[in-house]
């Protein structure tokens, strides 16, 4: 039977979560519909210490609230049930500002106003747990673009032990895993499929915090196979807003900023074990800062792609990992220009965007020159206009159509003292690393 | 010349054989050797077997060689090569290891030695010759064993490097050269000390008795300066494959065997791309005039390739097409006056400054540009930003990367222009920088972007060999296909369905005159074989193809689907199968139609804003699918038919925008996206390629529920081309539905499925010979099959009245219509014809009767099925 709209629902329910023998299954509804079950499978999940299973419970228990984003964002009802016990203050906080900034693009798109939607329900206040004594080493996610392989490399040189972690089955990332010479952790996840079904019945459609589902996958797996650290590269960037809509600041990259990382980090904490990390390696650094690092190491040159179009798929050509036409494939190749010699970023590319007349738009919207900030990982407009001013100073770049058209239209309206690129690629004192990984962020600085 | 004359055994000629690293590194092959050398033996000769270093020995020893101050790498690495050394010295069952653990001994002294820290040139070279010195030790002691008497002859003591001018420090140890000429001296002084012998590739020594190494394709061009050194009869090339091909064999199964080239030539071939030989090798053997021989260690019943001089009252013919991938151009704009003196020595001496050497050069009035060959230095060190700095001092630099560069390569290539009208159309719509005809008028070079090269040396082989530029069947120069010498793992294709049936249809045509004929078994067997793949969700049957009602019903009995592209399609169709079955895909179609295919219930497509526009009533909360053209932002699509702006096929990307915003004002749900990428695709590759581009487009909609990747599946038309591989299309598509399984894939081929089951059959009316041309006329032509005359198809035509006698005549087959295109096979070697032969053209399935027309009131070939 085909399924209603559910965007006509009145109620979104946490039904339940559950785990046994290394597959989690996440279940929620639509009013009184058929259950959506999700299904996490951790690989050779190891028996779980008894200690470990109190905070192993709260850990699912935020998945099971956090990976509900993929279900409840279909229908946008008005209320929101949680059927095994009423949230936390803090808890219910988290997850309050996680839908709201998580799906800002979402409701930005689709124009709707979540504001009126978004009500955790909550009773009474939480006790803060003990450590547990996690063994000290860290879970790296992967996912295949240069900003985990800088982390893993930084990781590497510290004498850090440390495991790759991704989730889902993408045979690029895997590549990206077998390069960097850690052991892996190739989590799988299965959507409900009846969320293809109710996408035919009208659903709503966007993007998603995936970061946060990750994270929280990442957090249940450290629980499990036992790490005291979750270390995530999420750079300063990523907490910049991409737009305001109706009073409300866009940011297609919620779940990478610096906000949502001190709010979950301070809830596992609080929440699951005193003792359990989850910081971003890179959050002092600029996205210019993280290509100059990526640049001193060729071995990622020909496995590794940050082509949010092309990901999936690993071929053996530059073409078959990026489509060089969207902003990513923008950005990253521009920010790299700067620190690789032109061969080199040509052959990671096949190609080379930066002369190619139908690219400028894109290029300028990078620039936030005439259009806005895409809706991408991409980094901030004066990180990009730095690094189109620094290639157009250099012989070799000069001539190239963008750069040449930069020159012409779009440098003579810039102010040339906010041009520069060294106080781009300075460190900021911010992050949230532990001890043990504090001494990488300091040597950036 | 007396003590050659005085020598013992003085007449026995030398013969030099040459074998790399995989062809001594197992027993088995140290056997071949020893035959190999025992038969040049048997017919009088004297050997010198030149070896490489066992396989990867010689990448371990770099390893020592760089490690500089890591000792434990060192250690690591010298460990794993004497283990790799017992091992083999165990397989071949030798017993006295003196001399191999002299070498071993020296392995061990040389990688403690305190030069090591500094990686110092003399010292690397020692190390680097190490890999050679123990396999000819091992080689020595085995061919001994095996009662061929073989000495062990240093290389050092006989080829003396001499250092070149302008040369680095590094090149003079590690990539060294030796001038070399006859010395029948020498000849005649190892002629006194041995018969067989085995010394190393690779190496050398200076004037001051330094060890040295001889660089890139080193053994390669060790066993030809000895060659040239001996005034050797021969130089034999002993390798994993039987030669040159006329074109890199992994990207064109159908490239010829080369078997005969000139030093030239050969020259040129390994320079631009062929990895076989390295050219290095080939200038010391023509000074000396010393023939080469390229040959496979597998295969040693082949001829291989031979190199030597030109060959005599041969036909001006391409012999290869190459490609030379990562070429960065630099071009140069003058900013000084016009015809300023010394600006080509300025820019130049900038390249010699740092190091850079030129290959192609094309100049104008105030421009000049130049290609550098990709190296390691280009890619990883700041030496392009460098020199783009020193040009930008007196000129405007642009660099232009990453390019390939497509070389055709013959001797006389400029008399081959003519000829090459149709091959060079195949750069239509690519972007070209750079043209260059070789002074020595033995190439051709074209230079185009890299990302648009993809395919282009398998569409230009095959244009040559149609072109008849390059003379595929010239048996002095080409050899077989490589297809057909190496894909026997394939199984050798079925006989055609029509060769046990010849005296059915030869009644057949006798009865009904020019007839199509159809054997449906073919087609459900087709039609089987694609149900069998795993990836695909539906298939569509394109019955523009062939719309013959038993094939239609033979189809829908296998449970495909029909696509049709008009009205008139669809009501045919919809007699076979119901309308959940039924695939509307029209380009330009009149509004009726897509009323017409929504009242049938018909899945319909969309390839154009125009329809939204104009006519949404009819459109209104319909489910479409919405066909795309790839073409415009990948540029190997470009020079396949249907895609790119120059094609009037599918939405362009760039209207996406609008045509989302146009569905959404009449809640139309795009259901569905399609692609077609064009046809007669013989690369599995393609169909991964627009799977995945689509399905990452999908990503863009909400509601996809299906991938139509099209068709195109080929069909091999000449021998020697490879069949669409089935299995590996199958392994590609899993491949992108394991990543996407949320879409399902859906395919529609039309010609894979009918073209072998069907031929045309014609009776012979009259034959012609006009100066050298042979004709053969049949009783239909153009009107019954256009495909050669439209496409240049090429069916394979049979004399089927006379399939038992040999093909002896060279004939132009032509049909009765009056135009000149009316030509249904050029030059095709058939038995003399006579007045009532039957003459069958092959692969007429697709696309003959569904295209024929009554021109000239001749009625086309009738259609039946057996």
């Amino acid at each position: 039977m085909p399924l209603s709209d559910p965007r006509q629902s009145s109620a979104f329910r946490f039904v339940r979560a559950d785990y046994a023998e290394g597959e989690a299954r996440l279940v929620y509804a639509f009013d009184h519909g058929p259950e959506l079950v999700e299904r996490i499978v951790f690989p050779d999940a190891p028996e779980l210490p008894l200690e470990r299973r109190q905070a192993f419970a709260q850990a699912l228990k935020l998945l099971h609230l956090i990976a509900g984003v993929s279900y409840y964002k279909a229908g946008v009802p008005a209320q929101i049930l949680v059927e095994n016990g009423p949230l936390d203050a803090t808890t219910a906080q988290l997850l309050q500002a996680l839908y709201l900034h998580g799906l800002g693009e979402f409701a930005y798109q689709n124009k709707l106003d979540l504001r009126e939607h978004i009500h955790f329900p909550h009773a009474g206040l939480h006790e803060p747990v003990p450590a547990l004594g996690l063994p000290a080493r860290s879970l790296v996610p992967i996912g295949g673009g240069k900003d985990s392989l800088v982390t893993v490399e930084l990781l590497k040189q510290a004498g850090e032990s440390a495991t790759a972690a991704w989730v889902g089955n993408s045979p690029l990332i895997a590549a990206c895993v077998v390069q960097t010479g850690l052991p892996g952790l190739n989590i799988s996840r299965q959507l409900a499929p009846e969320l293809f079904e109710y996408n035919k019945a009208g659903a709503w459609n966007g993007h998603i915090p995936v970061t946060a589902i990750n994270s929280a996958i990442l957090a249940v797996a450290a629980v499990l196979y036992g790490y005291d650290s979750i270390v995530f590269s999420n750079e300063r960037s990523a907490s910049s807003a991409t737009l305001e809509y109706a009073g409300f600041a866009v940011n297609h990259q919620w779940s990478k900023g610096w906000e949502f990382e001190q709010s979950l980090a301070a809830w596992l904490r609080s929440h699951v074990a005193a003792d359990l990390n989850y910081c971003s390696l890179l959050r002092p650094l600029s996205e210019l800062a993280v290509t100059r690092l990526f640049a001193r190491e060729s071995r990622y040159d020909g496995v590794f792609s940050s082509c949010n179009r092309n990901f999936r798929i690993l071929g053996p050509r530059p073409a078959d990992r990026w489509c060089g036409q969207c902003p990513k494939c923008h950005f990253v190749f521009l920010a790299l220009a700067p620190f690789l010699p032109k061969p080199r970023l040509l052959g990671i590319f096949g190609r080379n965007l930066l002369d190619d007349e139908s690219q400028m738009q894109g290029f300028d919207a990078l620039m936030e020159f005439r259009e806005h900030k895409p809706f991408e990982c991409v980094g901030e407009g004066r990180e990009s206009r730095a690094a189109m001013f620094a290639l157009s100073q250099r012989p070799e770049w000069r001539e190239d159509a963008v750069v040449a058209r930069f020159v012409a239209t779009v440098l003579p309206q810039l102010e040339r003292a906010e041009l520069a690129l060294e106080p781009l690629l300075q460190p900021s004192a911010v992050h949230g690393l532990p001890p043990r990984l504090g001494a990488i962020a300091d040597a950036f600085r | 010349m007396n003590s050659l004359e005085t020598a013992p055994g003085a007449h026995a000629g030398w013969i030099v054989v040459k074998f790399g690293g995989t062809s001594v590194s197992t027993r088995p092959r140290w056997d071949t050797i020893c035959r190999i050398a025992r038969d040049w033996h048997a017919q009088g000769k004297r050997v010198l077997i030149v070896v490489s270093a066992l396989s990867g020995i010689t990448d371990k020893l770099k390893t020592i060689a760089e490690a500089r101050g890591d000792r434990d790498k060192r250690e690591a690495v010298r460990a794993e090569i004497l283990d790799r050394h017992e091992a083999m010295f165990a397989e071949l069952g030798l017993s006295d290891r003196a001399t191999l653990q002299y070498w071993l001994d020296r392995l061990t002294a040389l990688s403690q030695d305190s030069r090591a820290e500094n990686a110092e040139l003399p010292w690397q070279a020692e190390v680097l010759a190490l890999g050679e010195q123990l396999s000819s030790t091992l080689g020595v002691a085995y061919l001994n064993t095996l009662g061929l008497p073989a000495h062990w002859l240093d290389a050092r003591r006989h080829l003396l490097a001499q250092a070149l001018p302008n040369q680095t420090a590094w090149g003079t140890y590690l990539s060294a050269s030796v001038p070399t000429a006859p010395d029948l001296a020498l000849a005649a002084k190892l002629a006194g000390e041995g018969e067989v012998f085995i010394s190393q590739g690779f190496m050398a020594r200076n004037a001051g008795g330094e060890t040295v190494i001889l660089g890139r394709g080193g053994s390669d061009t060790s066993a030809a300066y000895f060659g040239a050194l001996l005034k050797a009869e021969k130089v034999e090339i002993w390798t994993d494959v039987a030669g040159m091909f006329s074109a890199n064999p992994r990207i064109v199964p159908s490239a010829r065997l080369l078997s005969r080239l000139d030093y030239e030539e050969a020259q040129e071939i390994a320079t631009t791309g062929a990895k076989v030989l390295h050219p290095r090798c080939l200038n010391p053997v023509r000074e000396a005039q010393v023939p080469l021989v390229v040959r496979d260690t597998n295969r040693p019943e082949l001829a291989g390739t031979e190199i030597g001089a030109s060959i005599l009252a041969a036909a001006p013919s391409v012999k290869a097409v190459s490609e030379r991938r990562g070429i960065t151009l630099i071009s140069m704009e003058s900013i000084g006056m016009w015809q300023q003196v010394g600006f080509l020595a300025d820019v130049f001496a900038r390249f010699k400054h740092h190091g850079l050497s030129i290959d192609l050069i094309s100049s104008a009035e105030t421009n000049v540009t130049v290609s550098l060959d990709p190296s390691e230095n280009l890619v990883n060190s700041d030496v392009l930003s460098a020199l783009a700095a020193d040009l930008a001092e007196v000129c405007r630099v642009k660099v232009i990367a990453p390019c390939t560069a497509v070389t055709l390569v013959g001797r006389g290539m400029r008399s081959l222009l003519p000829r090459l009208a149709s091959v060079l159309a195949e750069f239509d719509l690519l972007r070209v920088h750079l043209v260059s005809q070789s002074s020595n008028n033995l190439n051709l070079t074209i230079v185009v972007d890299e990302a648009a090269a993809d395919g282009l040396v398998p569409t230009l082989h095959a244009a040559l060999i149609k072109a008849e530029a390059l003379r595929a069947e010239d048996p002095a120069v080409f050899g077989p296909a490589w297809s057909e010498l190496y894909a026997d793992r394939l199984a050798p294709p079925a006989p055609p369905w029509w060769r046990q049936r010849r005296e059915e249809l030869l009644q057949l045509a006798q009865q009904q005159g020019p007839c199509y004929v159809y054997d449906l078994a073919s087609v459900r067997a087709r039609a089987r074989a694609l149900r069998g793949l795993l990836a695909p969700d539906r298939w569509f049957y394109a019955l523009k193809a062939n719309s013959h009602d038993e094939v239609l019903r033979c189809i829908a009995a296998e449970g495909l689907g029909l696509e049709c592209v008009s009205l008139a399609e669809l009501e045919r169709a919809a007699q076979f199968v119901d309308s959940s079955r039924l695939l509307f895909t029209p380009n330009f179609a009149p509004r009726d139609e897509y009323a017409a295919a929504f009242a049938r219930g018909a899945r319909v497509t969309l390839d154009n804003l125009h329809p939204l526009q104009h006519w949404g009533e009819t459109f209104r909360g319909r489910d479409i699918i919405l066909r795309v053209d790839l073409g415009s932002g990948r540029g190997h699509h470009d020079k396949v038919r249907t895609g790119g702006a120059g094609s009037k096929f599918g939405l362009s990307l760039d209207q996406l925008d609008e045509f989302h915003a146009l569905a959404r004002g009449l809640d139309l749900a795009v259901v569905g996206l399609h692609a077609h990428l064009g046809s007669g695709i013989l690369d599995a590759g393609h169909w991964r390629e627009v799977y995945a581009q689509l399905a990452a487009l999908a990503q863009r909609f909400g509601r996809i529920e299906a991938i139509n990747i099209g068709g195109g599946l080929g069909v091999p038309a000449r021998p020697g081309d490879a069949p669409l591989d089935l299995a590996a299309l199958d392994a590609f598509l899993c491949e992108i539905k394991t990543a996407y399984p949320q879409f399902q894939l859906w395919l529609e081929p039309g010609r894979y499925l009918v073209a072998e089951a069907g031929v045309l059959l014609a009776r012979v009316t009259q034959t012609k010979r006009k100066g050298e041309y042979r004709y053969v006329g049949v009783d239909t032509g153009m009107n019954s099959l256009i495909r050669p005359a439209l496409y240049e198809a090429w069916h394979e035509i049979v004399n089927l009245s006379r399939c038992d006698e040999p093909a002896t005549t060279l004939y132009q087959v032509v049909g009765p219509i009056c135009e000149s295109g009316d030509v249904l096979g050029t030059n095709r070697r058939l038995p003399a014809c006579q007045d009532g032969d039957v003459l069958l053209i092959a692969q007429a399935g697709a696309y003959g009767a569904t295209m024929a027309s009554h021109y000239n009131l001749r009625a086309p070939a009738t259609e039946c099925v057996v």
